[in-house]
């Protein structure tokens, strides 16, 4: 997984959790990385699963909802850095839809060895998306957090219902409306 | 700040030196890969830009000797270079001036020649690149060009090579070929004939039609083979024609057959073959035009049928038919005309006949022959439609003739005669008539009154014999109401019932009828319901019989038969009471008579004694006489009580009982038999003529004897005497009432009366046959069925000759 993700994430817990949580997770861990993320840099995945463990002990919060959580900050830190990429959207539908083919054809561009989930479009209306995520982290949280906030983003909000097509949640249909388009 | 705080503030910035170092020396690593790369791409270009320049050097000394128009040109398409068919081509000289190659492009291709331009700017080469270009002198010409670029050292592009081809005569030829195989294809697939193209035995081209017909595709088509589309009776042939086309041996043959379509179902079709052969090619073509005869050859057997049986019609017509046309030739006849006209030939050998003479070769068949041949010229001549002529022949048959000009658009094409023997409905027609008038005539006047009358009563129909009983006029009945008209004084007799019964089966009944002339009248009504000839009710009919006179009769006879009856007793009591009253004074004076002969015998003398005796005789025989009479009466009236009689047992009585004279014997021969009858009428019988026979007889050997036959229905008695014998005109005499012969003094001439009387009650015959001074044979017969036990006894039967006071 890539460093940015790490870096991200440990932001989020810090904003919202505090410093010392970040150390505290991080310290309990016990990471073959020690904890040390560079955007550029790719780390294991696990380390990424251990640190949510401990964040959920800590915080007392469900590992899917920190993801939905981390999902709304991510969305936000990421208009912050690539603000063009957002730019040329003028609404979340379009946006979505274009995730494939052009938002992660910026992503590779930066990341060349990035391991991105698939996002297959079943339908597509001006109001609303239908499309299936598949990915075999299972992340699909974080993706209902980036979606959500994506709305947001524009002004806007949206029922965004999900499907899991198998228990490991690697493959999830999402069925996006939005509301008062 | 806390210890802690400190602590975790001093891991932080730790790991995010960590960090940092780990990216710098990311980024040092890519720096290093991003350079080596760099200098591995510079090496390889400089080694392409030799390779290249050697390769142009060669190339253009080949293409500047080449036949085919080469050109180079910058990128803004002037040209640079050319060879000179290039010139030649072009008509161009670039040294004297610039020429630029897009001002030849022809507008239409300036869209496809600028994508052009940017396919080989992006890919290097263009290939097959086809264009329509306008030369100086206005000439348009099509040009193929393939092209490349030619790069600078730099690597840039900085011009284009292309070698240019005329292909105006190829693209003309293409066009024309386009242009007729698409009026061909047209052709080919509007078709209604299924056509088939083979190459080397492969189907290269079917059209719609064929694909329809037998229901697979093109591609289908393709892969299935004769056998599938074939019905396999004819497989055979079909498989015999290809062969043989396959050898060469055929060029072209034409098969009707049944193809197979693909969903089992079959279809007639005409099929033709023809084989194309080119010189030079090897190339075999066989072209299949297949259409669907299906319905035609339908159309055709029905056609082929209709005529027939229309045909047959004619032949078998019961009518005779001659249709002549405009030439008066024959053209049509049948069997029924032969036959009425007698000709021996069949009808087919009379067509092409000339009929101009045929009135006059026939008219001696007609009864009118001079007026028959006048009246078909006069037909002839009118040519107008005559029908139902009746034509008499010479042998009595009368034939309806029908001349109908045949008129085709107003113009005369011949005409139809038709001859029906009409003989029979003439006759059947006029036996009818006679019948007819046989029962009218009939119905008008017989004794019976005949009435018709509808559903609602009204009188349809009477006849002369109902005016007369009724008193009523024809007009005054016809369309009345009968129940106003004719009003009955014994109503009750047609209650609901027996009306109901009359409309649905008919029934007789007597009623009484009150006539115009206000005389009651006894009336036998027979009435039925009438039907139509559907079988519905529509009324009633009925047959009237005025039975007033027999009525009268009948009253008359029941009146007397009673009075009949009543005399009869009265007669039958006065018998009794006159002989009873007789016989009463009668004993009175026997009894004077015998106190005289036994008190006074002394005083009496010979003369008075005689006239005493002769008192006493005479006394007896009116005592006989008074019983015979008894006897008389009632042997007719009284009731039979009939029993099984033994006859034997009842003559043997008779015997004892009766007084028989000492000189004669009865004999019974025979025993005699038991019969069903009154025992008492039975001894009367025999009793009477038994002492009939017996003292009458003088011979000083007297002999009675009893004899029977037994017949079928009757028994025959039979009693013979030797006595004195009876005269002939005697015979029939003795039977009646105090009717004796020769006026004995012993009988009373009532026995043989009541004899008769007895024999007629058992329905039988009394006869005598006799000889005077030899014998006397009595006969009478008894039925033996009528005989009924069932009768009453006979109270009044008697056995004595004597009745007591």
């Amino acid at each position: 997984m890539k460093g940015i993700v790490f870096a991200e994430f440990l932001s989020m817990v810090e904003s919202q959790y505090g410093l010392e949580t970040v150390d505290n997770i991080i310290e309990t861990s016990k990471l073959p990385s020690e904890g040390v993320y560079t955007s550029v840099g790719t780390y294991d995945f696990g380390e990424m699963v251990t640190l949510l463990q401990h964040l959920s002990q800590r915080v007392g919060v469900p590992v899917d909802d920190l993801l939905y959580a981390f999902g709304h900050y991510l969305f936000q830190s990421l208009v912050k850095t690539h603000p063009e990429v957002v730019q040329s959207y003028n609404a979340p539908i379009g946006l979505l839809y274009s995730i494939e083919d052009h938002i992660h054809v910026h992503v590779k561009k930066l990341y060349p060895d990035a391991e991105l989930p698939s996002f297959k479009i079943l339908e597509k209306t001006d109001t609303s998306l239908s499309m299936v995520y598949a990915s075999s982290r299972g992340l699909y949280r974080l993706a209902h957090g980036l979606i959500v906030k994506c709305f947001e983003h524009f002004g806007t909000s949206a029922d965004v219902s999900i499907e899991l097509l198998n228990k490991k949640g690697t493959e999830v249909k999402f069925d996006i409306v939005q509301h008062g388009a | 700040m806390e210890h802690k705080e400190i602590q975790i503030l001093k891991r932080a910035l730790e790991r995010e030196r960590k960090a940092r170092k780990q990216a710098e020396s990311i980024l040092e690593s890519k720096s290093k890969e991003l350079y080596d790369t760099s200098e591995h791409l510079k090496r390889a270009n400089a080694k392409l830009e030799g390779l290249l320049e050697e390769r142009s050097d060669d190339m253009d000394a080949a293409f500047f000797n080449i036949i085919d128009p080469y050109v180079v040109m910058d990128l803004e398409f002037n040209v640079l270079r050319a060879n000179r068919s290039a010139k030649e081509f072009l008509a161009l000289d670039h040294s004297k001036g610039n020429v630029n190659l897009s001002n030849f492009v022809h507008p239409d291709f300036a869209q496809y020649t600028a994508e052009s331009m940017q396919a080989l700017l992006d890919v290097g080469s263009l290939k097959n690149y086809r264009a329509k270009i306008v030369l100086s002198d206005g000439a348009e010409k099509y040009v193929q060009i393939n092209a490349s670029l030619i790069y600078d050292r730099k690597g840039s592009p900085m011009a284009a090579q292309g070698v240019i081809r005329d292909i105006t005569q190829e693209k003309e030829i293409e066009e024309l070929l386009s242009k007729h195989r698409k009026q061909l294809d047209i052709i080919v697939e509007n078709s209604p004939l299924g056509i088939v193209l083979k190459a080397q035995g492969q189907i290269v081209k079917s059209n719609v039609a064929i694909q329809e017909m037998l229901g697979y595709s093109h591609e289908e088509l393709k892969k299935i083979s004769t056998e599938d589309i074939t019905l396999e009776e004819e497989l055979a042939e079909t498989k015999r024609l290809m062969g043989e086309m396959e050898t060469g041996r055929l060029d072209h043959y034409t098969i009707n057959k049944t193809y197979v379509r693909k969903d089992g179902s079959q279809f007639m079709a005409k099929a033709a073959v023809t084989s194309v052969r080119d010189t030079n090619s090897p190339i075999h073509y066989e072209v299949f035009i297949v259409e669907d005869v299906t319905k035609s050859m339908k159309a055709e057997a029905q056609l082929k049928e209709s005529e027939n049986r229309l045909a047959t019609l004619v032949k078998n017509l019961e009518m005779a038919v001659l249709l002549e046309d405009e030439d008066r030739k024959m053209a049509l006849t049948n069997k029924k005309f032969c036959e009425m006209f007698g000709i021996q030939a069949p009808p087919e050998a009379l067509i092409g006949i000339d009929c101009a003479n045929a009135a006059e070769d026939t008219k001696t068949y007609f009864k009118e022959p001079e007026q028959f041949v006048t009246g078909i010229e006069k037909i002839l001549k009118e040519r107008k439609m005559v029908l139902s002529d009746e034509l008499e022949m010479v042998d009595g048959r009368i034939l309806e003739r029908d001349y109908i000009p045949i008129m085709i658009d107003g113009t005369y094409k011949g005409h139809l005669w038709s001859y029906r023997d009409i003989t029979l409905r003439k006759t059947y027609k006029r036996n009818l008539q006679i019948e007819k008038e046989k029962y009218s005539g009939i119905i008008a006047n017989m004794n019976l009154g005949l009435i018709e009358i509808d559903n609602e009563d009204r009188i349809q129909l009477v006849n002369e014999s109902f005016c007369q009983m009724s008193g009523f006029g024809r007009k005054e009945l016809i369309g009345k109401n009968s129940k106003n008209i004719l009003s009955m004084t014994n109503k009750a007799v047609i209650d609901e019932d027996s009306l109901k019964k009359i409309k649905q089966h008919g029934d007789s009944l007597e009623v009484e009828v009150l006539t115009k002339q206000g005389e009651t009248r006894y009336w036998l009504v027979s009435a039925a319901p009438r039907f139509d000839q559907a079988q519905r009710k529509i009324g009633l009919i009925g047959i009237n019989l005025d039975i007033t006179e027999h009525k009268k009769l009948q009253l008359e006879k029941e009146n007397l038969m009673a009075k009949l009856e009543a005399s009869n007793q009265s007669l039958k009591e006065y018998a009794y009471v006159v002989s009873h009253d007789l016989k009463s004074p009668l004993r009175s004076i026997e009894a004077l008579a015998s106190w005289l002969k036994n008190d006074y015998s002394g005083t009496l003398d010979r003369a008075g004694k005689e006239y005493l005796d002769m008192i006493q005789d005479k006394i007896e025989s009116m005592e006989n006489l008074i019983s015979g009479i008894l006897a008389y009466s009632t042997a007719n009236t009284s009731e039979l009580n009939n029993t099984e009689v033994d006859l034997h047992e009842v003559v043997l009585e008779i015997v004892e009982s009766i007084y028989i004279p000492e000189h004669v014997k009865v004999i019974t021969s025979q025993k005699l038999p038991i019969v069903v009858a009154d025992r008492t009428k039975m001894r009367q019988l025999f009793q009477n003529i038994i002492s009939n026979a017996v003292v009458h007889i003088e011979k000083p050997k007297g002999k009675v004897e009893l004899r029977f036959e037994e017949k079928t229905d009757f028994w025959e008695f039979c009693i013979k005497d030797n006595g004195i014998g009876i005269p002939k005109k005697y015979h029939e005499k003795i039977f009646e009432i105090f009717q004796s012969a020769g006026g004995s003094k012993k009988s009373t001439g009532i026995g043989l009366s009541i004899v008769k009387k007895i024999v007629d009650r058992y329905h039988g015959e009394v006869w005598i046959e006799s000889e005077e001074g030899i014998g006397t044979e009595f006969y009478f017969t008894l039925e033996k069925n009528t005989i009924k036990k069932s009768e009453n006894e006979d109270t009044t039967g008697q056995k004595n000759r004597k009745i007591g006071i």
